[in-house]
């Protein structure tokens, strides 16, 4: 049988029937529509038309549920209540909108950050008991060095550590799928076969790797990503186990990925098994991420002391490895964390910071409807004075007013949801790439109860204004005298409202000055030198599969032949090929050793980051030659040893000297000494915040024919003489002749790669100085709002003092005086808070002191000055008061 | 004591329905022709002013019709007391049921 025909809509139209009743009334619907149906279908044919009719029948049940809801409303007069704020509220448009807009404003921005801070920080990771999953890393040095996991400590850990359940590997590499168009570059993971198992996933089609996938002279498997094979390979079941070309290779496809599967990160678009040699496992060589299950009743603490005991351990595990030794040289520690803490990384603080930013948003807010309330509260005494007349009691006057802060809070809220869908949709792009767990960022049921409770804390918020400052006893004698207290109506009355003010005006300026703060680390981090010159510079990966070229000489050959192909085009300035692009990520960093400086006994060696660099490059990039020559061609072969060195490397080691002609040896190439031919300026490697490192270039083309893993991926630097992004297809077809299977990927400029590296900062502080525009606008309002509302009050007052002598300017001069006042208050109160807060920015900041007196002084004359000018337009309608007017007007 | 309900139309239909024995909320709608949407918040109204009262058909019956149990409607005394005047204001209503009513 089919079934019954609009059973979801009623269980969703219960939910407006109030809680005892619910049950009872879902079922009575279910039977009647059941029933119907029954009979309707009883002789085995229902034609459409009755069918439709009984669909119309049962949406009546929404009718139903409303008027039950109504119903046990009313019953309490809360419908009535409600029924009544709204009318009243349409009767004063203005003050509704004005409300109602500031409140949407704060509680929108609220619920897009926190929308934000839930997907990315608060939701455990999407894994079957994350909390039990850890990141393994280790710290050399002191803590100077951040080093991942080696394929070694990955078998010693596996093998020994009984806190563990599962220990596994993953590294990033790219594969090169050849299909029928162009070839892809396909970002991809390399993981030990136990890595879906650590995590808790499973294969949506297929299975993941097992055991012995992951040893030397397996078979070659792969498994794919939903978006892969939905996209390259049309979503076909039937393609697990049939072979796919990558890289040369021809792999098994053993299974497909579920579609929200992305660790650790969401680029990679396949997965391939990380073969470990366990007779070849280098204990030293940290090139790949750790993840591990704790086994059930470890905690992070104890697997830390297991692990860290067994490093202590390693040169008596392995007494004949120099590694092992090695490792206890540096100091090697471990470093253990949860996985979540390592996924979202730094992006914490910034998340948290923005949240308590709205947060002070939303206050700010709060306070300006409470004042707004307040004001038009002493607006209606009148009225209320005539409903206390007609017999209401206290408490229905104070119903009203929590009605009406209900009634404004539910559609700030409402409103605020939109602004914020909006919000969060369209600041996806400007949202930096490099923001961990964005694809798990979402509006749904837990940021929509989140808003709700905070709609509701403000309508308790300032809501409870008026009840303060009526809720006292005397209410209803109060309101019989009609609150004729004298022409400024009794100071205590403004204390509450000035208050407010005071308070939106310290949170106005401490959200100013981590804006400004914000503002000055751009700033400063924009005009940091990077070391190279990226104008008009073009840059792409390109990289080589063995399978297309092999040995290291005819990849050589393959990367000068595209660089001289380039650089013959019209309108290219220069060409170059590098390692790695600085400001792209981290540059290889190891150990080496210095001819004139042999390591005593004892002290830690020597590291410094290694980058290989194509005759060409330095000029391409426009990084100052400082001293000697750069790389020419034949450098790297057997008898022209030459390695070209960064000023800083040169000045540590040779402070007094030249260091043109001293040896150095390390790196990539082995046991050779090489000579250093050049001294270049330094070039931030890895980031705008950090210092150069000091760092080695090698010459590209090692021109050593052992060399088993000759440079295959490399970035093409070309400056042209206009605009470069146009350029790319020349790029493109220049590779295509050369050779039409060996992809492009991510060709962008320089000033794009600079751009991004800039990101986070920027991106914190356009967020920020919205927030704290949004936090100045409204902290005007108030101050204009409440300095207005005085001036009216004070009407006649004003009108005895000018009837008495006192000028249009003394009494201007009166008015700004008492605005003035409340900013400074305000200003005062926020410098301190100010000074408390910026602490927790301390890690955004860069070039600029958290507690920066420029900053500080120059928010608060500014937010004196605006206070002036919110103070100086009603002054001015003061002093325009005809004192014969206001003396005669009531 | 004022009066219990505002006897309109519907009300007095639903009524008389339920008195000749049209007593589920879906019945109602048929017997009356009622648009389908006032039905139910009148049965609401009367059974909270205890003009009518609700209750469960046996379980035994729906079960043995493979399906749940329907919620039927009857009047109460105070129901039964109201009749006269529905039969009074809306005598053009009875034809449409037949004047012949079977207690409920």
């Amino acid at each position: 049988m089919m079934s019954v025909p609009g059973l979801r809509l009623i269980g969703a139209a219960s939910r407006m029937v109030p809680f005892l009743r619910r049950e009872a009334w879902r079922r009575e619907w279910e039977a009647e529509a059941a029933y119907a149906w029954q009979r309707m279908t009883a002789d085995g044919r229902a034609t459409l038309l009755p069918r439709i009719r009984l669909v119309l029948r049962v949406s009546m049940c929404v009718v139903d549920a409303f008027w039950e809801m109504k119903e046990t409303m009313s019953f309490s007069g809360l419908f009535q209540d409600l029924r009544f704020a709204v009318r009243t509220l349409l009767r004063y448009p203005a003050f509704t909108a004005v409300a109602v807009v500031t409140l949407a404003l704060g509680i929108g921005a609220n619920t897009a950050v926190f929308t934000l801070v839930d997907g990315v920080l608060l939701r455990p990771l999407p894994f079957p008991e994350s909390d039990r999953l850890l990141s393994l890393q280790h710290l050399g040095r002191d803590g100077q060095d951040e080093l991942p996991i080696s394929e070694g400590l990955y078998l010693v850990y596996q093998d020994q550590a009984t806190s563990l359940e599962g220990v596994a590997m993953h590294s990033s590499t790219v594969v090169n799928l050849v299909g029928d168009g162009e070839p892809e570059r396909v970002p991809a993971q390399a993981v030990t076969p136990g890595f879906f198992e650590v995590l808790g996933v499973e294969a949506a089609l297929g299975r993941t790797f097992v055991e012995e996938e992951g040893v030397p002279d397996a078979e070659r498997v792969v498994i794919l990503s939903d978006g892969l094979w939905r996209s390259t390979f049309g979503g076909d079941p039937d393609i697990v186990g049939r072979t796919v070309d990558m890289s040369g290779v021809s792999r098994r496809v053993v299974g497909i990925m579920p579609p929200d599967f992305g660790h650790p990160d969401r680029q990679a678009r396949l997965w391939l098994p990380r073969i470990v040699d366990p007779a070849e496992a280098p204990l030293a060589a940290f090139g790949a991420g750790g993840v591990a299950r704790m086994a059930p009743g470890s905690t992070i603490e104890s697997v830390d002391a297991e692990i860290q005991g067994l490093i202590t351990r390693l040169p008596e595990l392995f007494p004949q490895d120099g590694e092992a030794a090695f490792l206890a040289e540096v100091g090697l520690r471990a470093r253990i964390r949860p996985l979540k803490q390592a996924v979202v990384g730094e992006v914490s603080t910034t998340l948290w910071i923005l949240l308590g930013t709205v947060g002070f948003v939303l206050l700010i807010a709060c306070a300006n409807v409470a004042n707004l309330l307040l004001v038009r509260a002493e607006g209606r005494q009148r009225e209320l004075a005539l409903r206390v007349a007609v017999g209401a009691g206290r408490t229905q006057v104070l119903r009203t007013f929590m009605s009406e802060s209900a009634v404004l809070a539910a559609a700030g809220g409402a409103l605020g949801v939109v602004a914020a869908s909006l919000a969060v949709r369209t600041s996806a792009r400007f949202i930096p790439s490099d923001l961990p767990r964005m694809a798990e960022v979402g509006m749904d049921g837990r940021v929509l109860a989140f808003t709700a409770a905070v709609s509701v804390g403000c309508a308790v918020f300032f809501g409870l204004f008026p009840l303060v400052r009526y809720g006292s006893d005397d209410l209803v004698s109060h309101l019989k005298d009609g609150g004729a207290h004298g022409a400024t109506g009794g100071r205590d009355r403004h204390r509450l409202r000035n208050g407010l003010v005071v308070v939106q005006v310290a949170m106005a300026l401490v959200l100013l000055v981590g804006s400004g703060l914000m503002f000055q680390s751009f700033l400063a981090l924009r005009s940091v030198d990077p070391g190279f010159d990226g104008e008009r510079v073009l840059t792409a990966r390109i990289s080589v599969p063995p399978g297309e070229i092999e040995g290291w000489q005819e990849t050589a050959g393959f990367f000068r032949q595209l660089q001289e192909r380039l650089a013959a085009q019209p309108g290219v300035l220069g060409a170059g090929t590098t390692s790695r692009v600085p400001l792209t990520g981290h540059s290889s960093f190891g150990t080496m050793e210095v001819e004139d400086h042999p390591r005593a006994e004892g002290e830690l060696p020597i590291f410094a980051a290694h980058s290989r660099a194509e005759v060409g490059y330095f000029e391409t990039m426009g990084i100052p030659l400082v001293e000697g020559r750069t790389f020419r061609a034949g450098d790297g072969a057997e008898g022209s040893r030459a390695v070209v060195v960064d000023e800083s490397f040169a000045r540590e080691w040779w402070p007094a000297s030249s260091a043109i002609g001293r040896r150095v040896r390390g790196g990539p190439e082995g046991e050779d000494w090489w000579q250093i031919v050049g001294v270049v300026g330094d070039v931030h490697q890895s980031s705008l915040e950090e210092e150069p490192r000091n760092t080695l270039y090698w010459p590209l083309t090692l021109g050593l024919a052992e060399d088993p893993f000759p440079a295959r991926t490399l970035d093409v630097v070309v400056k042209t003489s206009a605009h470069p992004l146009p350029f790319v297809s020349v790029l493109r077809r220049e590779l295509q002749a050369l050779n039409p299977r060996i992809p492009l990927a991510n060709p962008r400029t320089l000033d794009d790669v600079f751009r991004a590296a800039t990101g986070r900062t920027s991106f914190t502080m356009a967020m920020l100085g919205a927030a704290s525009g949004i936090a100045l606008l409204l902290g005007l309002i108030g101050i204009y709002g409440a300095i207005s509302y005085v001036v009216s009050q004070r009407t006649r007052e004003i009108g005895v003092r000018m009837a008495l002598g006192a000028s249009g300017s003394l009494v201007q001069g009166m008015v700004v005086r008492q605005g003035l006042l409340l900013a400074a208050g305000g200003v005062a109160v926020g410098l301190v808070a100010a000074g408390l807060l910026s602490s927790f920015m301390g890690s955004l900041l860069y070039g600029v002191s958290a507690t920066d007196p420029v900053t500080y002084g120059g928010v608060a004359i500014a937010l004196v000055g605006v206070a002036v000018l919110a103070s100086w337009l009603p002054a001015r309608r003061a002093a325009g008061v005809d004192p014969s007017r206001a003396l005669r007007a009531d | 004591m004022g009066k219990l309900f505002s006897l309109t139309y519907p009300t007095a239909a639903v009524l008389l329905a339920i008195r000749h024995g049209h007593r589920y909320g879906f019945d109602v709608m048929d017997a009356t022709g009622l648009p389908d949407g006032t039905v139910y918040p009148i049965l609401r109204r009367l059974e909270r002013r205890g003009v009518l009262e609700g209750a469960w058909e046996d379980e035994a019956i729906a079960r043995a019709e493979h399906r749940p149990a329907r919620r039927y409607y009857r009047l109460t005394p105070l129901g039964e007391g109201a009749m006269s005047e529905v039969l009074e204001r809306f005598p053009a209503l009875v034809r449409l049921f037949g004047t012949e009513a079977e207690p409920a």
